[in-house]
């Protein structure tokens, strides 16, 4: 695509080739690769204070959850699951858009990909830690997690392999691993460009351990991007499995309204299209504050506005089956909690979610919305905030009346819950901060590669 | 760094350069030839004559011993170790474990494919290569392309390597030398990196021990052997008297327990008996007779013992026209302070229970004496 040949098509249906103005390899790593070496602008450090402070906070909370017991939380019979599986959810989902960034669209041999690929599977690793927090502070007893491994122990009891909780931690604790793998992986030549790029001696010191003495041997390359291909394969099938894993929870169950066999595919959809929005919201404003235009250009966001629109139909989509499955079933108790999800003390979340995940998104059918900052983070910025509620129908509504009327009750969150949900924003966006001045934001390595030029013409440009 | 050269070096503007220079330099023969690029550049592989990558064999084959491993391991703990029942299914039922074995088996394949390229096929870590200390590395990981002429073994051929490549148009061209060191692989290194690895073992073997058995033990985290509570004969800070348990107050009297009224026999006999003469007194009076009264008085009253002679007291025979005269009150005087030899009873019996035993003991006075009317 990067081949300047002239095209027969008319101009706007040309495709983009996702870079502006002259880039060179170069000239790629002077711009990425010097954020390392310079001193942060002051408005990195007004922003890395609030984070930091509204995560130092929400550990706060947490020791003092952990040090007084999760009755300091609004959860309560039946409401069992409340904010904690919610955040849980809701974070494993944000995770998932990095590594379909990162992997299926790498499969797809999708090039627009390369300059966002290195920021979203930061936002996967960073996001699978946020969500990795609540389920560890719900057990209650943090420090007796180790109790969900199945280890040979004094007690001679083993964990139970059919508990759709049990693959929970199998699928969670993997997705991690893969992820922080597929994402190294990538680091590691980019870490050699800033060994050999920084002065600083303790800098210099920790990129040399880190880049393993990665010198770009033919012979080492070979190997490299065969690897790089079966962990994107690997990745791809393990980032559908996970979110289904993870709506097992619910659907292995048989409350009503989690007992759906829609849930996984449906989950895994609802997953990818909060991760997206959550990355073009970083992306905004690291495009704006990093001065990186020319790399992470409007073409990419647009690219990446098209998909939230497709998946958002995909949602409506779901909705739609959800609630038909619901009517066809002819099962008192599932209509009730699906009349709860529009009407009744929390209609409103469900009248929310709607209206943020499938209408708000619709604006992007218009072009000029699609390239608009305003527009664009303001959907996005709904389409976090719905599915977010979204988790919260599902999980509160549903559970708030079952079977017995006489054990249905309303759930009220407390302060608490609020100030480690805040929190794990806090942590977020800390760590995103962190990442964004330390390690290469894009990866200059595939950019590199992607580059006019970058492949002998006798093998016809581009990546393959 | 000794005089021995570990290659020549020239760098390449373009990949077109390095491609083109390829083959010619394959055709001399000098040594064994490696290209050295900020990023994969596509038929330089070919150009090189490298093998494709095992890589995908290997995936697969540790792929399939995760996904193996987890399915046995699972059928072992659950259907044979400690046989659990699920929703009723066999405890052989092995449906439940595909998610597990699907995620194990991406995990085994995941790390085959990362640490297998890095650690086995790439050989890396590896700080000391030669290259990494030629002037030329900083622009190979930017945006130059480099072709090297390394040795094999045998003594490198320098001007006639260097010659080859400033032909083909590289610049600048350098010798790269080979580090004075023994290498990565010398049986001193082995030494280091197995000695490194043990201690790594041990290191993490003690801190899962830790992990395991202390640290959960550890104060604050003392599960609810942390309980906000002193024990009932614990000294405690907390009252002036320095008892955790606190006295009645003066003037208690326990429920049952009224203390004694009469201060003689003969105030006693003046008492009547509360209870009325009902089958439910009677059979606990009987019950309450046979427990304690029995063994001595005998089961008539007649005051024939279940004793042996070697008790050697005489209980006294309450079938005798005394004991038939006694008020109810001196009869219950005697169970409650006890009389000659008879101790007293009060521990054993409560008030009521005592006045039904007197009422037990009139009823086989009026058995054995029997009048005339009571036999109509």
């Amino acid at each position: 695509m990067s081949a300047p040949a002239p095209s027969p098509l008319p101009e706007e249906l040309a495709v983009p080739r996702y870079l502006e103005g002259e880039v060179t390899a170069g000239s790629l790593d002077d711009q990425v690769l010097a954020f390392p070496e310079r001193k942060p602008p002051l408005k990195w450090f007004v922003a890395f204070a609030f984070t930091a402070a509204l995560a130092a906070a929400g550990f706060g909370f947490i020791g003092y959850t952990i040090a007084t017991g999760i009755g300091v939380w609004g959860n309560n019979r039946p409401v069992f699951w409340a904010f904690d599986i919610i955040n849980f959810v809701f974070w494993v989902g944000i995770g998932h858009a990095g590594t379909l960034i990162s992997a299926i669209l790498f499969l797809f041999r999708k090039t627009w990909r390369n300059a966002i690929a290195r920021f979203s599977e930061a936002m996967t690793i960073f996001a699978v830690m946020c969500a990795g927090l609540f389920p560890l502070i719900h057990v209650g007893r943090p420090w007796l997690a180790f109790w969900l491994f199945p280890y040979p122990n004094q007690r001679a009891l083993w964990t139970n392999f059919r508990s759709p909780l049990l693959w929970d931690v199998f699928a969670v604790s993997t997705y991690f691993s893969v992820s922080l793998m597929f994402w190294y992986l990538g680091l590691v030549p980019d870490l050699a460009s800033l060994r050999e790029r920084t002065t600083h001696p303790l800098r210099k010191k920790i990129y040399t351990v880190l880049s393993l003495g990665w010198r770009g041997a033919a012979s080492h390359w070979v190997h490299y991007e065969k690897a790089y291909l079966l962990l994107a394969g690997l990745a791809t099938g393990l980032v559908l499995s996970v979110h289904s894993v993870v709506s097992f929870d619910f659907a292995v169950s048989v409350v009503p309204g989690w007992h759906m066999t829609i849930f996984p595919p449906y989950f895994v959809a609802g997953a990818i299209f909060a991760g997206f929005a959550m990355v073009v919201l970083v992306l905004v404003v690291v495009r704006e504050s990093m001065d990186l235009q020319n790399l992470i250009t409007l073409d990419h966001l647009e690219v990446m506005n098209k998909v939230i629109l497709g998946v958002s139909c995909l949602m409506a989509y779901s909705y739609f089956m959800e609630a038909f499955t619901a009517w066809y079933s002819m099962n008192p108790y599932l209509h009730h909690i699906f009349r709860q999800y529009v009407s009744g003390t929390y209609g409103w979340a469900g009248i929310l979610t709607l209206s943020c995940n499938v209408l708000a998104p619709q604006v992007f059918w218009f072009r000029r919305a699609r390239r608009s900052y305003p527009v664009m983070i303001l959907v996005a910025l709904c389409v976090t905030v719905g599915m977010w509620f979204e988790r919260f129908v599902i999980i509160v509504i549903s559970l708030h009346q079952d079977f017995l009327p006489s054990a249905w009750h309303l759930y009220k969150p407390t302060p608490v819950d609020f100030a480690i949900l805040l929190g794990s924003f806090g942590l977020f966006f800390t760590l995103v901060l962190l990442f964004a001045r330390i390690l290469p934001v894009i990866a200059t390595t595939e950019v590199k590669a992607i580059l006019p030029g970058a492949q002998p013409h006798r093998h016809g440009g581009g990546h393959e | 760094m000794s005089d021995k050269a570990f290659a020549v070096l020239g760098l390449f503007d373009s990949p077109d350069g390095l491609l083109a220079a390829i083959p010619r330099l394959r055709a001399l023969g000098l040594g064994r030839l490696e290209a050295y690029t900020p990023y994969p550049v596509h038929g330089v592989e070919k150009a090189l004559g490298l093998k494709k990558s095992p890589l995908a064999g290997m995936v697969l084959v540790m792929g399939l011993v995760g996904a193996l491993s987890a399915f046995l391991f699972q059928f072992w703990a659950t259907g044979i170790d400690y046989p659990i029942v699920v929703g009723g299914k066999s405890p052989l039922a092995w449906q439940a474990y595909i998610p597990i074995v699907f995620e194990v088996m991406v995990l085994f394949a995941t790390f085959t494919a990362g640490l297998g390229m890095l650690l086995l096929l790439n050989r890396l870590p590896f700080y000391g290569h030669p290259v990494l200390s030629s002037r030329a590395i900083a622009a190979v990981t930017r945006d130059r392309f480099a072709l090297a002429v390394e040795a094999l073994g045998e003594e490198l051929d320098v001007q006639a390597a260097r010659r080859a490549l400033e032909e083909a148009g590289a610049s600048p061209v350098e010798v790269v030398p080979l580090p004075a060191s023994d290498g990565p692989y010398s049986p001193n290194a082995l030494l280091r990196g197995l000695l490194a690895i043990a201690a790594s073992c041990l290191a993490a073997g003690l801190l899962t021990y830790w992990g395991i058995k202390l640290m959960p033990v550890l104060p604050p985290m003392v599960h609810m052997e942390d309980q906000p509570r002193v024990n009932a004969q614990a000294p405690s800070a907390f009252f002036a008297d320095g008892h955790a348990m606190r006295l009645p107050a003066p003037g208690t009297v326990a429920r049952g327990f009224l203390p004694y009224g009469p201060a003689s026999r003969e105030e006693a006999a003046a008492l009547p008996n509360p209870l009325p003469r009902d089958a439910a007194v009677l059979a606990l009076g009987k019950a309450r007779y046979g427990t304690f009264c029995a063994v001595c008085h005998g089961p008539l009253g007649d005051g024939v013992p279940t004793l042996t002679a070697a008790y050697g007291a005489k209980p006294a025979n309450l079938q005798s026209r005394t004991v038939r005269e006694y008020p109810d009150g001196v009869i219950f005087d005697v169970i409650t302070r006890g009389k000659n030899a008879m101790p007293s009873y009060a521990w054993a019996l409560t008030e009521e229970e005592r006045w039904a035993v007197v009422h037990y003991v009139r009823v086989l006075e009026r058995a054995q004496n029997a009048r005339d009317e009571d036999l109509k």
